[in-house]
């Protein structure tokens, strides 16, 4: 009898995530990006990569965690297909020979806007690593809604001048032809779709769009900075809550999930027991071209509109433990103001500790951004509704038991 | 194909299952960039690949032998690493 | 709560803390123009505000001293260099700042700054000086720059001194010495209090939040004379939003947010090298009160300073996390 086992989706969360910033280069100019310093200039080197990953397997034990994700970012990161390969390539020999507890359990992971997806290189970086890969393509939704944001870039972009509407150009044949390919290659993936002000009106079609493309999670968040107008969290909400009947009514709530709702968010969290810090900057590592160490992407230069990066550490001094000492030591109230504590429907209102930085009066991140609030109140609006209205049809058709065992829900992925 | 649950193992028992099927994926990756002109690793790895194999191996041994699981004629056994349930598929 | 306004009369105004003595090690450079020393008097009033006076190293024009004298206030005054005045030479300070403590004798606190060498060398001066002194106020400049192998010493030096406070004790003398004595009579955190207790007025009539902010980027500022005060997220210099702090009972630590912010880029986090000396000063005090103890009733109200297994509250955060 053959025995073979079941493959499982990576359980990360309890991983060390230790992000390679290998270009600052993107064959896109999304406009809800929050990279405002991208640029073809800045380009991992190998030596920067080879010395990045010797200081950190050397220091075994300033890296407990029992997995490892290694986390390749751009731009987009599969224009660096070469450097990639070789750093993989240099990590599991590197992991095996020092006998390094990593071996045992580690993942490569990119996200990647997927127009080189199926390149005979990235293919063939595929089938070297497939065991080991968690690859998200991002695809916003309809054509309408992706090409409203994710468009070409251009040599006049480079130089500061922004196409006339009419002239951009979409990006969403260019990837959307390479989602059967992914799905085949990894049949879980979920693709991140990003809303900003002018995408709510397609928030609907777009996740049923994504469900016909055979994309069964879909990861949606709306963006943390301060980009929204009078009136959004109205249409927001009434978005979602068509959204809610369609997804209901379709029956797709079976084997599909979209992330906005979710049965724990809207509830009001007590400050004590439910004090901890929502992201994960600091238990992160991130890494520049030039050996710069970051607490995540999102500190780096390129990632802030008004704030210094915070640097704590490089490839040849190695990690300043000082510089991460607020991140490991900060919770939720400590950070919140009085109105996010008291709040009735707080669960669930997540927050960049990037944003909260980038947008803070003065260099620091203890001070939350609220820009989402009252999104995040009409999305609790809308959820409220969505699983009322699914559990009562559960009930009503006898189902609700065979839901409760089997149901799927996305676990939040915000950045 | 049709799967169906013929038994559990403990949470122990699914952690050293699980880190020796890392392991020999881990193995298995790697064979495709070592080669024999570097033989250090080259060794290190074979010797590995063998051992893990074994290791692998005698843990279904092991358990099955333990848990007497229902089998089949030309079926095979998953494990679930979530649940750790096994699975009998046929 | 505000409490104390800290008016540098000088740009040049002396050091009295863990941040550099401003350029030129204290000569003259900007006086406070007299109508904003007069503008910082009135505010401190108007807030009920005790002011100290941050003195430079050379004798104020006379108009000032009238200025000064307007209200009730405190003085911060160095020593005359090269070696320090001795007794009556304090000017009239209230606190008397040096750089060098051999053969110091006053009648006021002397606020010793200090790097940790000559801390580690100096202990037989150390000894004299609380002979000499009513208080004697250690502070380290280079606090950024301690080692495992500094801890060890500063460890070390802490233990031989308690020995001899212990003997002055029991001689019946009362030596205060802010590394060991402090932490024994405290029974709450009693920290520099910059940003939150009090705040400081440079001479360009801004205030902020301490001299060193000051002395680091003028540009740092947190309101001026003319437009009030306008300290961004204010509740970070308070204990209850400083995550480690606040689950900390070495009491007398000053909690330097300047040092704060320059280590870790927060001013509500310490250093690991802060979070060390302060503790091996409690543990110093800790054993200091019990020793004193062995010898008849003191200081009967405070209680026992527990033994903990750590120096650094950062690892002991699971545990409040």
């Amino acid at each position: 009898m053959e025995l073979r086992e079941s493959r499982q989706p990576w359980k990360d969360g309890m991983a060390k995530s230790i992000t390679f910033i290998v270009t600052k280069d993107c064959q896109l100019a999304c406009k809800y990006c929050y990279l405002v310093g991208k640029n073809a200039k800045e380009r991992m080197p190998w030596e920067v990569a080879k010395q990045a990953i010797d200081y950190i397997l050397d220091h075994e034990d300033e890296f407990r965690e029992e997995s490892v994700v290694w986390d390749f970012i751009g731009g987009e990161p599969f224009l660096e297909i070469d450097l990639i390969d070789k750093i993989c390539d240099y990590l599991k020999q590197e992991m095996f020979r020092r006998n390094h507890h990593w071996f045992n359990s580690y993942r490569f992971s990119f996200s990647t806007n997927g127009i080189n997806y199926d390149s005979e290189k990235v293919q063939r970086f595929i089938q070297k690593n497939l065991n080991h890969l968690s690859i998200g393509i991002t695809i916003d939704g309809t054509q309408r809604k992706h090409d409203l944001n994710r468009i070409w870039k251009t040599k006049e972009m480079e130089q500061g001048i922004q196409p006339k509407p009419e002239e951009e150009k979409g990006s969403y044949k260019d990837v959307v032809r390479n989602i059967p390919l992914w799905l085949s290659q990894f049949p879980h993936g979920g693709t991140k779709v990003t809303i900003s002000s002018a995408d709510i009106p397609y928030i609907k079609e777009s996740v049923l769009h994504l469900y016909s493309l055979g994309i069964h999670e879909v990861n949606i968040n709306v963006v943390f900075e301060d980009v929204w107008k009078e009136g959004d969290d109205k249409l927001f909400e009434e978005q979602l809550m068509q959204l809610a009947d369609a997804i209901i009514d379709g029956g797709y709530y079976q084997d599909y999930a979209c992330s906005f709702f979710s049965e724990h968010i809207g509830k009001p969290l007590d400050a004590k027991l439910d004090n901890q810090n929502w992201c994960g900057a600091g238990k992160m590592l991130s890494i520049d071209a030039a050996g710069n160490f970051y607490p995540c992407t999102r500190f780096a230069g390129y990632s802030l509109r008004s704030k210094k990066p915070i640097i704590i550490g490089n490839v040849h001094e190695g990690i300043d433990q000082n510089k991460l000492r607020p991140f490991l030591t900060l919770d939720r109230t400590t950070q919140s103001p009085q109105e996010c504590i008291d709040c009735e429907v707080a669960s669930g209102c997540a927050w960049c500790q990037g944003e909260n930085y980038d947008a803070a009066e003065m260099p620091t991140i203890y001070q939350r951004a609220t820009a989402i609030c009252k999104m995040h109140k009409a999305r609790v609006h809308a959820n409220n509704y969505y699983w009322n209205k699914l559990f009562r049809k559960l009930e009503l058709e006898g189902e609700r038991e065979e839901f409760e065992k089997n149901k799927r829900e996305v676990k939040p992925e915000i950045c | 194909m049709t799967k169906k649950h013929v038994g559990q193992v403990t949470p122990e028992e699914r952690n050293e299952i699980q880190t020796l099927f890392e392991r020999r994926n881990g193995l298995n990756e790697l064979a495709k960039i070592v080669t024999a002109d570097n033989t250090e690793l080259y060794e290190k790895l074979v010797k590995d690949m063998g051992e893990t194999g074994t290791k692998f191996q005698n843990w279904w041994d092991r358990m099955a032998q333990k848990y007497q699981w229902e089998s089949a004629e030309g079926g095979n056994w998953e494990i679930n690493f979530d649940t750790c349930e096994i699975l009998l598929v046929i | 709560m505000l409490q104390y306004l800290i008016i540098l009369l000088d740009e040049a105004s002396t050091s009295f803390c863990s941040y550099p003595l401003p350029l030129g090690g204290g000569r003259e450079g900007a006086l406070i123009p007299l109508d904003t020393l007069r503008q910082g008097i009135r505010f401190g009033m108007m807030e009920n505000l005790m002011i100290q006076f941050v003195y430079p190293n050379y004798d104020l024009p006379e108009e000032y001293a009238e200025v000064i004298e307007s209200i009730d206030h405190s003085k911060i005054k160095p020593a005359s260099p090269p070696a320090p005045l001795r007794g009556e030479g304090s000017k009239g300070a209230d606190v008397w700042v040096m750089e060098s403590i051999k053969g110091v004798k006053a009648d006021v606190p002397v606020v010793w700054r200090t790097d940790k060498h000559s801390l580690f060398d100096s202990e037989a001066d150390i000894i004299k000086a609380l002979e000499n002194v009513p208080r004697l106020n250690v502070v380290l400049t280079d606090i950024e720059t301690f080692t495992d192998k500094d801890f060890a010493s500063y460890k070390e030096v802490l233990a031989r001194l308690s020995q001899k406070v212990e003997q002055m004790y029991v001689e019946g003398k009362s030596p205060q010495l802010n590394l060991l004595t402090d932490r024994m009579m405290l029974s709450k955190m009693n920290n520099c209090g910059a940003g939150d207790t009090n705040i400081t007025l440079a001479p360009n009539g801004k205030f902020y939040v301490c001299p060193a902010f000051y002395h680091e980027d003028e540009a740092d500022s947190i309101g001026d004379l003319e437009h009030g005060l306008d300290i961004k997220n204010k509740q970070l210099y308070k204990l209850g939003h400083a995550p480690i702090c606040r689950h900390c009972d070495a009491f007398q630590c000053k909690r330097c947010v300047w040092l704060n912010r320059k280590m870790t880029l927060e001013v509500n986090t310490p250093s690991h090298e802060q979070c060390v000396l302060a503790h091996l000063e409690r543990n110093a005090s800790r054993e200091l009160l019990q020793n004193i103890r062995k010898h008849g009733t003191f200081l009967p109200e405070q209680e026992e300073i527990k033994e903990i297994d750590y120096l650094d509250p950062f690892d002991n955060k699971d545990t409040w996390q």
